[in-house]
């Protein structure tokens, strides 16, 4: 188990700097959007959690990953680039012209479920996938990663309550609880606390956690193909937006931008300080 | 007067069609009608109620749709579509996941509902999006035809169902593919309507007859319409006229100018339907005083055209 979260670490360094370099050459990209989910995604994808095939994208039995914040598209084509879901020389050219991808998620690129850059969709998709697979008494699993800030959109409430209402227990929400928004700490915009009784209010299980602990992480993940309640599971991760780059954290000012010339040096430079010992 | 609704013909055809597809799935947005009832008892796994919440119904029906359901999302006609706007952009004209959005009430179906339940810019603003088809349903013939159409499609279809009793324009078995059809035939003079109004178009027809002057109707019941079959149909007119329950602006009739411009025609074409000027609408009384009010009832379309021909 600890060299599982070893690795976990290693690759969530490796994902963070290789999301980071691509987004400066292109000077542009939600960095800290990106920084706050890594965890969540390296424990998904590399943890063991979701059973999936980057040699066939479409199986049809794979579990389903929405990524309903789409702005941390950059954080998810490093992953399936290094997963091998399509060529890493496409990072090369993220939002240029002529590359396959830009800032905001798309649907044709190998492993993608959805567009998305709009908020409060992904959340929906993924219920009615997750009803689709019950009605057809599939095994796999539906998980959907949010925004905080996007739980200000009515659809994601909409959508909470049909899923409780239906026992949609094949789905798992994390909610990436940096509590950031564009302009703004979440608690000073409109609180969205108290987040546990919220998600609970309708219908969920939930759990809290450290979004960067991948220990926590793998428990709160742990059994969820199986669990025995009828109540679909909501685990609100508690992050720091821009984790890993010490001066973009918590700061408001470095949302949707990537960090260029000194900056962008002072990043890399914080960022292997954190993490290579 | 068909004995049916539009809806009624729709959602029975639908039935038929769910009983031997099961994949067939209606998602309802809290909305009913007599021909659901059967649907839901029989067919219960294939009916889910989001409740009142549009934007849900979207995003519910196309992950539905995404996994390979074949899912029709329905509501009243401004909610299912308008409420849910932004969605159907990204869903279904950006993303293509096919799905069938069943509007009840196009133009002034809930004419005692006041402005909130009217639907005057919806053939605007859904054939401004790419990968979405708009079917402006006249009569319940058509309804139930456009049921099979829909289940074949591979982008989205948006219906526009009337929500009251109509008089039938068609007989079982007509061929609706071109997207229009030529209800009254003519040498050169045309009125081209859609939805209620083609038998207000055909009603003022008559009259025009009655003074001696002809005047043929078309029915333009599909968005984006087969266009070189219109051509063939209209290319020889000397003057036309088109005449929706909508506002003019983006319209049916715009789309027509667009046609008529983009083929290099130079046929006069004189748009009849909603102004800006009249605006929205707290008129009772029936649809008909609503017509009135707007000047798309039977006399005023008459004398408008005559008005125009002079």
């Amino acid at each position: 188990m600890q060299q599982k979260i070893e690795n976990l670490k290693s690759k969530s360094f490796e994902i963070r700097k290789r999301m980071m370099e691509m987004c400066i050459k292109a000077g542009t990209g939600h960095c800290t959007s990106s920084l706050s989910a890594t965890d969540i995604l390296t424990t998904l994808y590399y943890g063991g959690v979701m059973r999936h095939d980057p040699n066939n994208p479409d199986w049809e039995d794979r579990d389903r990953l929405f990524l309903s914040k789409g702005q941390a598209s950059p954080l998810q084509y490093t992953i399936l680039a290094d997963l091998g879901y399509f060529d890493a020389a496409h990072l090369e050219n993220f939002a240029q012209h002529g590359g396959a991808f830009g800032v905001h998620l798309q649907n044709s690129v190998p492993g993608v479920e959805i567009t998305c850059g709009s908020l409060g969709h992904g959340f929906g998709i993924a219920a009615g996938s997750a009803l689709a697979a019950k009605k057809d008494r599939k095994l796999n699993m539906v998980f959907a990663l949010l925004g905080d800030g996007e739980c200000y959109e009515g659809s994601i409430w909409e959508t909470a309550m049909f899923a409780s209402h239906n026992r949609l227990n094949n789905m798992v929400v994390i909610i990436d609880r940096n509590f950031q928004c564009v302009t703004d700490f979440t608690e000073n915009i409109v609180a969205l606390e108290p987040m546990v009784d919220r998600w609970e209010a309708f219908g969920w299980n939930v759990k809290r956690i450290d979004g960067h602990d991948h220990a926590a992480l793998l428990d709160a993940f742990d059994g969820s193909r199986s669990r025995q309640s009828n109540r679909p599971l909501a685990i609100i991760a508690d992050t720091v937006k821009g984790e890993g780059v010490d001066f973009m954290e918590c700061v408001p000012l470095w949302h949707g931008i990537a960090p260029q010339s000194t900056d962008a040096e002072n990043a890399m430079k914080t960022l292997e300080g954190r993490y290579v010992k | 007067m068909s004995n049916i609704t539009q809806r009624d013909s729709f959602w029975n055809r639908v039935y038929e069609l769910a009983k031997v597809d099961r994949d067939i799935i209606i998602v309802t947005e809290d909305m009913g009608a007599p021909s659901l009832d059967k649907f839901r008892t029989d067919l219960n796994d294939q009916f889910v109620n989001v409740g009142i919440a549009e934007q849900n119904g979207l995003l519910v029906a196309s992950g539905l749709a995404m996994e390979g359901k074949c899912c029709f999302v329905y509501a009243i006609a401004p909610f299912v579509t308008l409420r849910a706007l932004e969605l159907i952009r990204v869903e279904n004209a950006i993303m293509n996941i096919p799905l069938t959005i069943v509007g009840v009430g196009g133009g002034f179906g809930y004419d005692d509902s006041g402005p909130t339940h009217h639907l005057i810019e919806d053939i605007a603003i859904m054939r401004s999006m790419p990968n979405i088809t708009i079917n402006s349903i006249s009569d319940a013939i058509m309804a139930s035809a456009v049921a099979d159409e829909s289940v074949a499609m591979t982008s989205t279809n948006y219906i526009r169902l009337d929500r009251q009793l109509s008089p039938d324009i068609y007989k079982p078995g007509d061929d609706f593919s071109k997207g229009f059809a030529v209800v009254k035939p003519n040498a050169d003079k045309y009125i081209i309507a859609t939805g209620r109004m083609v038998q207000t178009a055909l009603n003022a027809s008559e009259k025009l007859a009655a003074d001696g002057i002809s005047l043929g109707v078309i029915d333009l019941f599909r968005i984006p319409v087969c266009i070189p079959e219109l051509m063939n149909a209209i290319g020889g007119s000397k003057q036309l006229f088109s005449l929706e329950e909508h506002f003019l602006p983006g319209g049916m009739g715009s789309y027509l100018l667009e046609i008529l411009n983009d083929e290099k025609t130079c046929i006069p074409l004189t748009r009849l339907g909603l102004s800006f000027e009249k605006g929205y609408c707290y008129t009772y009384g029936g649809r008909s005083k609503i017509h009135e009010y707007y000047e798309v009832d039977v006399d005023s379309v008459v004398t408008d055209i005559k008005k125009a021909m002079n």
